[in-house]
């Protein structure tokens, strides 16, 4: 342990450079990364995936893997008890002090994060042993007061229970109690509510400030979402592929961005000031939906045939040519009931009708479809881009499979054509249309994805969740060109996703459900702006919005784009 | 009285075994945990049940059938035998009756009273002819199943320790002396790794025949006397309790006899069971758990032994079923060649030599039964006490 | 470190697939771009690779007729010849052996004539009886034999396709090598005088044919029953894994026993036995395969891909055919090359307990059997040849299925 004494900091990084060994070489993760956080402190570090932040946290807890290589030029110090301690030379059971002792880690699925098969209230209790030293009962109690306090209901008995016995609020909560109950200086907290529905996100992020006001520690929080740090940091340090490129005040950041990058960042959050007024003119319905139910037969119970019901007796008319988003949380039955328009879900009641003069197609529980012609009518966009498109086609296979398999060309050339034709409305690179799939971002990979659903010239589109697991800036290009091609093309889009921040900047029209019923629908200006039903003022009230702490006028401030490219590399030290 | 006592000696395996599914069934109803276990119980006595008819049904393929040894063996006697009497003998016999028919009278000999039939070749009942030839068999593969976990285990586990690191330590961050050493450990630690990868596939791939006569060999060319069958001639008769109490020397002479068969057969299960191992802790130890244990200053032993090793436990306790099928199915042929007397050498003396289908059905059948009962027994305690399994099996 | 710098130097020979080639490459060709950068697994292809050259050409390999007709009458059960390129009389750029003849028996049998028991007595405790002296031969150093390459010797036929029904049979008569005079022995010869080192490489062929048609024979048995199984679901889903359970649970050498035992009843020709052992041991070889297979299916059915397909309006037939096809098929052809060693060693176990193959057919499990013999033990050590070869063939086969195991897996990117 190296001891010197320079400056206040609760922790210090300094040129923080590391590579990672891989079989193509070494690839730079975090390129000379300085940063510094002051006791009580919240730091927000902020950046897409790839970007370096998690390496970045989990270096200062040592944690990286074997292949991870530290140049020696780096150095991390974290002040403990009156002592600066160079958090890279710790050796073996020194690791402690950052591992639990003084820092302490927030993952981002706490069901991952406990080990499935020991008792929570056994891996809390070993943590505290082994930090704190104190017996098997002191342990026992102050783990329950903790989980008293971190608002788990019935504390005694979820303390002695398994991880995945806990619903997903309460997982993240455990995981807070956890990481506290060693009473860490510092906490680190990567991307804690990303994986939570966004009521849930709303109550822990209110939990991390009250706790962060008792037990006064200084706190890391990374994650890709400014609004969410808006509500937490003090200050803020944007990171993009290993390097830092902006750093401040959360106000200066978020309220005069200097960085190109960071402003593209902000674009991506919702603006509730500017959205779109309703058609003067009322559309005409493309898609009626009537008394749709949908329900699943759960397998597993041969005695008795138990049934789900995701979606329960909709009626609902889908205005032509518009965007319509459909928010609802996990298990509300929105996937379900994008499904169902396609006839790929179990419909136990209802019809669906398609309005087109020339074909209508219409199905429901007395109707099959009529798989071809809704084909040429109806797509769906995906979830996961890596498991929709079928690894072993190329991409000019997998965007042609809907004409081949309808037999819709004449000979291969005209198909060629149109895949030509459809790839570059949806900026692909012709060049790349016979690589696999494996070769493609996940951004690209949605685009091919987009491809093949319009390839048939359909009217209407299903985009299920579509940009949930892209970056946000990935996200506003895929949203940006699903507005192009409803512009251009016609469609009517039925955009399925849990973020409103997304159906706020994309869409016309907004439903509402809530476990497999249809709450609300209106003009989306209505919607975000003056809600009717409890249950969607509660949605949008827990939207992670910009929180203006001051109301200076902020266009003013924002400085010329040449300028900010010459700090790419410069560390902001800003307050 | 003596007419139920009768019925009671003929079918008291039926009762026990409707008594055992009764009580789950019964405490099935009120217990969530009960109900799997009665299912399990039910879908193991489905499975022997057609074990029963595909071991039943293959042993018709083996020429000759009752009457005809039976005849042989009276022939033997001096008597002379015509096609007819082999015809009424077989009709005597049943033998006449189509195979579902034969089948289904076996089965409930079986379940009644666990009679495996009888064996025309050794002209006694199945039973009896297995005796405790059975049981040693059954030692042999659960020791032989011991010795294979008890190396494997551990160095399956260092396996998974070294595997995703590089021989050399080039962390720019540690000093000089502390690369030697890392580097040194490191290098150690892999050269340890290949090692016991090149034994394990060499367990693999040498046949038992061949590794039982190589062992053999080597005490021919040491020229000392070959440790084959259980005893040697000295201590064959000598029964366990002498004159003098135990006669330890037996027991010497019978340990220095059964390693061999006991290593022959461990060997090729240990090679399987050490890349089981591996894989199963590589695959926990990938996990964010163990991870996220790191981050809570749980290390060294506490880590490994508490995360990854814990959590790989009950996939690898969950195979020894059909581990000791592997075992049992590699004994008959070391049998051969050490010249071992158990059920592993009767059956091959059955298929091979004597064409014993009823002695060859009843001992497949009784490793089929002890193969199922393990998989029914490690189902239910791992529900028990594996929070995972029981909560994929039983639900929340 | 040494040894981290020569893999690491072959590690950057190997042909990593680069630009767009990585793009634009299949899932095989990723495959075995992955196998590429496993040392151990190229090393063992390779080794793996000659052997089953060497097995297929045995015929070219081989310098002597492996059959009766070929077995040498004036050398029987002799030791290994040794090639040398240097001896006391001199070096020589052609490698040379010696010439090996029979000793003498110095078993004089006028004494007996005349002797009584005494005579006999003497003759016996002389060793001339025991078989140890049978293999004495006497070399003569002076008379070299040269090697001679791409020499003519039996004819043989190199590639025989008259048994697929075509009328091709290739036959040559030209050896890789062999000696002026005589025959050489690389590995000595068995009882009968038949070369050791020939019937090996003829051994290894035969062993991996009938490994290929056990295991094609697998293949669709369980490609049959994991299908249906998988396909249909439901009810036809359990009826056929409660059977497949079933068989699993059951000893499987016992059961290739009994049927081998029946088929050694029926009247067959070598050929016919011979297919008829590889289908035994293939067709009830279903289970874990089986189960996989219809595991598989199961998980790929609910791929999203496999949505998007149906979406598209393609039928259940394309769908099957374009998308679920080509989702195992490297995965069989891996599964497949992995169980190679154990479908070998059911093969030799059977013939080791002489209801496989039997002699004078040349498989390996045949020439393994005659380890058993004490005889061979202690006085033909040599023909444990076979043996070696064996061990090499089945490492060989487990090192690089490892390999292509890691290979194949998707998740070995990752790390």
């Amino acid at each position: 342990m190296s001891i010197q004494r320079t400056c206040d900091n609760l922790l210090e990084i300094r040129d923080l450079s590391i590579d990672f060994n891989t079989d193509e070489g070494p690839v730079r993760a975090v390129d000379n990364v300085s940063l510094n956080i002051r006791p009580g402190e919240v730091m927000g570090l902020v950046g897409e995936s790839g970007s370096g932040k998690s390496v970045t946290a989990k270096t200062i807890m040592r944690l990286n893997p074997s292949n991870a290589i530290i140049q020696p030029s780096s150095s991390i110090q974290l002040r403990h008890q009156e002592q600066d301690i160079n958090v890279l030379k710790l050796r073996g059971k020194e690791m402690r002090l950052v591992r639990g002792d003084a820092v302490s880690m927030i993952f981002q699925e706490p069901m991952a994060s406990f080990a499935p098969a020991i008792r929570i209230s056994d891996q809390i209790i070993q943590t505290m042993q082994i930090h704190l030293g104190i017996s098997k009962e002191e342990a026992r109690k102050a783990g329950v007061e903790l989980f008293e306090r971190v608002g788990i209901l019935q504390p005694e008995k979820r303390f002695d229970q398994y991880v995945f016995e806990l619903s997903g609020g309460m997982r993240q909560r455990a995981m807070i109690a956890m990481a506290l109950s060693t009473k860490p200086k510092l906490l680190i907290a990567d991307e804690p509510t990303t994986a939570l529905d966004v009521t849930i996100q709303a109550q822990v992020l209110e939990l991390m400030l009250e706790l962060r006001e008792q037990f006064g520690m200084g706190m890391l929080f990374i994650t890709h979402d400014l609004g969410v740090i808006s509500k937490i940091a003090d200050r803020i340090t944007v990171m993009k592929k290993g390097k830092v490129v902006e750093a401040g005040t959360t106000e200066r950041v978020l309220f005069s961005p200097e960085h190109d990058y960071t402003k593209r960042l902000l674009d991506a959050l919702p603006n509730l000031d500017n959205l779109p007024e309703a058609p003067p003119k009322e559309p005409k319905s493309l898609v009626s939906i009537k008394d749709l139910s949908v329900t699943y037969k759960l397998a597993g119970s041969a005695r008795k045939q138990e049934s789900f019901t995701a979606v329960k007796n909709i009626s609902l008319e889908l205005p032509k040519g518009q965007i319509i988003g459909l928010v609802g949380e996990s298990g509300s039955g929105k996937t379900s009931l994008g499904k169902a328009l396609l006839g790929a879900a179990p419909i136990s009641s209802g019809t669906v009708h398609y309005n087109r003069k020339k074909h209508p197609v219409d199905f429901g529980t007395d109707k099959a479809v009529n798989r071809k012609k809704l084909a040429k009518t109806a797509q769906l966009v995906f979830q996961d881009p890596y498991s929709s498109l079928n690894p072993r086609m190329t991409v000019r296979d997998i965007i042609a499979e809907p004409l081949e398999a309808m037999k819709l060309t004449k000979n291969r050339d005209e198909t060629d054509k149109k895949v030509i034709a459809i790839a570059k409305r949806c900026h692909i690179d012709v060049a790349h249309l016979r690589r696999f799939p494996h070769a493609f971002s996940g951004g690209q990979r949605q685009r091919i994805s987009i491809a093949r659903a319009l390839v048939c010239k359909p009217k209407f589109i299903v985009a299920d969740e579509s940009v949930a697991a892209l970056d946000v800036s990935i996200q506003a290009e895929i949203l940006a060109l699903l507005k192009e091609l409803r512009e251009e093309l016609g469609i009517t889009i039925l955009f399925i996703s849990h973020d409103l921040s997304v159906i706020a900047n994309l869409c016309d029209w907004v439903c509402v459900m809530k476990h497999g019923e249809l709450i609300e629908q209106g003009n989306v200006r209505d919607i975000f702006l003056d809600p009717q039903e409890t249950y969607t003022q509660q949605l949008i009230a827990s939207i992670p919005l910009l929180e203006k702490k001051s109301n200076t006028d902020i266009k003013q401030k924002t400085k010329p784009l040449a300028q900010t490219q010459d700090q790419r590399n410069h560390v902001w030290e800003a307050g | 009285m003596h007419v139920i006592a009768n019925f009671i000696a003929d079918t008291w395996l039926l009762w026990i075994l409707l008594s055992i599914g009764g009580l789950l069934f019964w405490k099935g109803i009120s217990s969530q945990y009960f109900n799997y276990v009665f299912n399990r119980y039910v879908l193991a006595l489905i499975t022997l049940l057609i074990v029963s008819g595909i071991v039943f049904s293959l042993m018709e393929v083996l020429p000759g059938d009752c009457a005809e040894k039976y005849i042989a063996y009276k022939n033997t006697q001096g008597e002379t035998i015509t096609q007819a009497d082999i015809a009424a003998e077989r009709a005597r016999m049943g033998l006449d009756q189509p195979l579902a028919v034969r089948w289904a009278s076996w089965v409930t000999d079986l379940t009644l009273r666990g009679d495996l039939g009888f064996s025309c070749a050794k002209r006694q009942s199945v039973n009896l002819a297995l005796g405790d030839r059975f049981w040693l068999s059954f030692m042999f593969c659960m020791v032989g199943l011991i010795f294979a976990y008890v190396i494997a285990v551990p160095f399956g586990i260092l396996s998974a320790f070294t595997i995703n690191k590089g021989w050399q330590d080039k962390n720019p961050q540690h000093t000089k002396s502390e690369r030697i050493i890392n580097t040194l450990g490191l290098s150690f630690n892999k050269l340890l790794d290949l090692q016991l990868r090149i034994i394990s596939y060499l367990g693999l791939a040498l046949p038992n025949f061949l590794l039982a006569l190589s062992i053999i060999l080597l005490y021919v060319f040491a020229g000392e006397p070959t440790p084959t069958g259980l005893f040697s001639e000295q201590w064959k008769s000598v029964p366990w309790f002498g004159e003098t109490g135990f006669e330890f020397g037996k027991l010497q002479d019978f340990l220095g006899h059964i390693w061999l068969p006991i290593f022959v057969i461990g060997w090729s299960a240990t090679a399987l069971q050490l890349q089981t191992v591996r894989a199963l802790v590589v695959d926990e130890s990938n996990k964010l758990y163990v991870d996220a244990a790191r981050a809570r200053g749980v290390d060294g032993m506490a880590l490994w032994a508490g995360y990854p090793v814990r959590h790989s436990i009950s996939p690898l306790f969950n195979s020894v079923g059909f581990d000791f099928q592997r075992i049992f199915n590699d004994l008959p042929i070391v049998a051969v060649v050490i010249g071992l007397t158990d059920a592993a050498a009767l059956l091959i003396e059955a298929l091979a030599q004597t064409n014993d289908q009823e002695l060859a059905a009843g001992i497949l059948f009784l490793v089929a039964l002890v193969v199922i009962s393990m998989n029914f027994i490690t189902d239910i305690v791992l529900a028990a006490i594996d929070p995972r399994v029981r909560k994929s099996v039983l639900g929340n | 470190m040494i040894i981290t710098r020569i893999f690491s130097k072959l590690r950057g020979k190997s042909a990593n697939l680069e630009g767009d080639a990585y793009y634009t490459a299949g899932q095989m060709a990723l495959i075995k771009a992955r196998f590429k950068r496993k040392t151990t697994g190229v090393i063992a292809a390779w080794i793996l690779g000659s052997i089953i050259f060497m097995g297929f050409f045995a015929g070219f390999f081989s310098p002597v007729d492996p059959t009766i007709s070929g077995a040498d009458k004036d050398y029987r059960r002799g030791a290994p010849q040794v090639v040398y390129f240097w001896d006391q009389n001199g070096f020589s750029f052609r490698p040379f052996t010696y010439t090996y003849q029979k000793e003498k028996a110095k078993i004089d049998l006028s004494a007996l004539a005349g002797g009584g028991l005494a005579a006999l007595d003497a003759l016996t405790s002389s060793g001339a009886l025991t078989s140890s002296s049978q293999n004495k031969y006497l070399i003569d150093e002076d008379k070299r034999r040269y090697l001679t390459f791409f020499v003519k010797g039996w004819e043989y036929s190199l590639i025989d396709l008259s048994m697929a029904g075509l009328d091709l049979d290739l036959r040559w008569d030209r050896h890789l090598f062999g000696v002026e005079t005589g025959q050489i022995h690389l590995m000595g010869t068995d009882e009968d005088g038949k070369d050791v080192f020939s019937r090996t490489l003829h051994a290894i062929w035969i062993t991996i044919s009938i490994a290929i048609v056990a295991l094609v024979v697998k293949l669709i048995t369980s490609l049959f029953v994991g299908g249906v199984s998988g396909y249909f679901g439901g009810r036809v889903d359990t009826i056929m894994m409660s059977i497949t359970e079933a068989v699993r649970v059951i000893p499987p050498i016992p059961i290739y026993l009994a049927c081998a035992v029946a088929l050694s009843q029926m009247d067959l020709t070598s050929i016919q036995r011979y297919f008829a052992i590889a289908v035994v041991i293939g067709a009830l070889d279903f289970a874990t395969l089986g189960r996989r297979l219809r595991t598989h299916i199961l998980t790929e059915r609910n791929q999203d891909y496999v949505l998007a397909a149906q979406l598209c309006g393609a039928s259940t037939w394309r769908i099957i055919w374009r998308h679920l096809v080509p989702s195992f098929g490297s995965y069989i052809i891996v599964d497949t090359l992995i169980n190679f060693p154990y479908v070998i060693l059911a093969e030799t176990s059977l013939s080791f307990l002489g209801l496989g193959l039997t002699e004078p057919v040349n498989s390996l499990g045949v020439l393994l059997q005659k380890a058993q013999d004490p005889d061979i033990q202690q006085n033909m050590i040599w023909q444990f040849f076979p043996v070696a070869v064996f061990v090499a063939l089945i490492m060989a086969f487990v090192f690089v299925g490892d390999a292509l195991r890691d290979a194949a897996d998707p998740y070995a990117e990752k790390k």
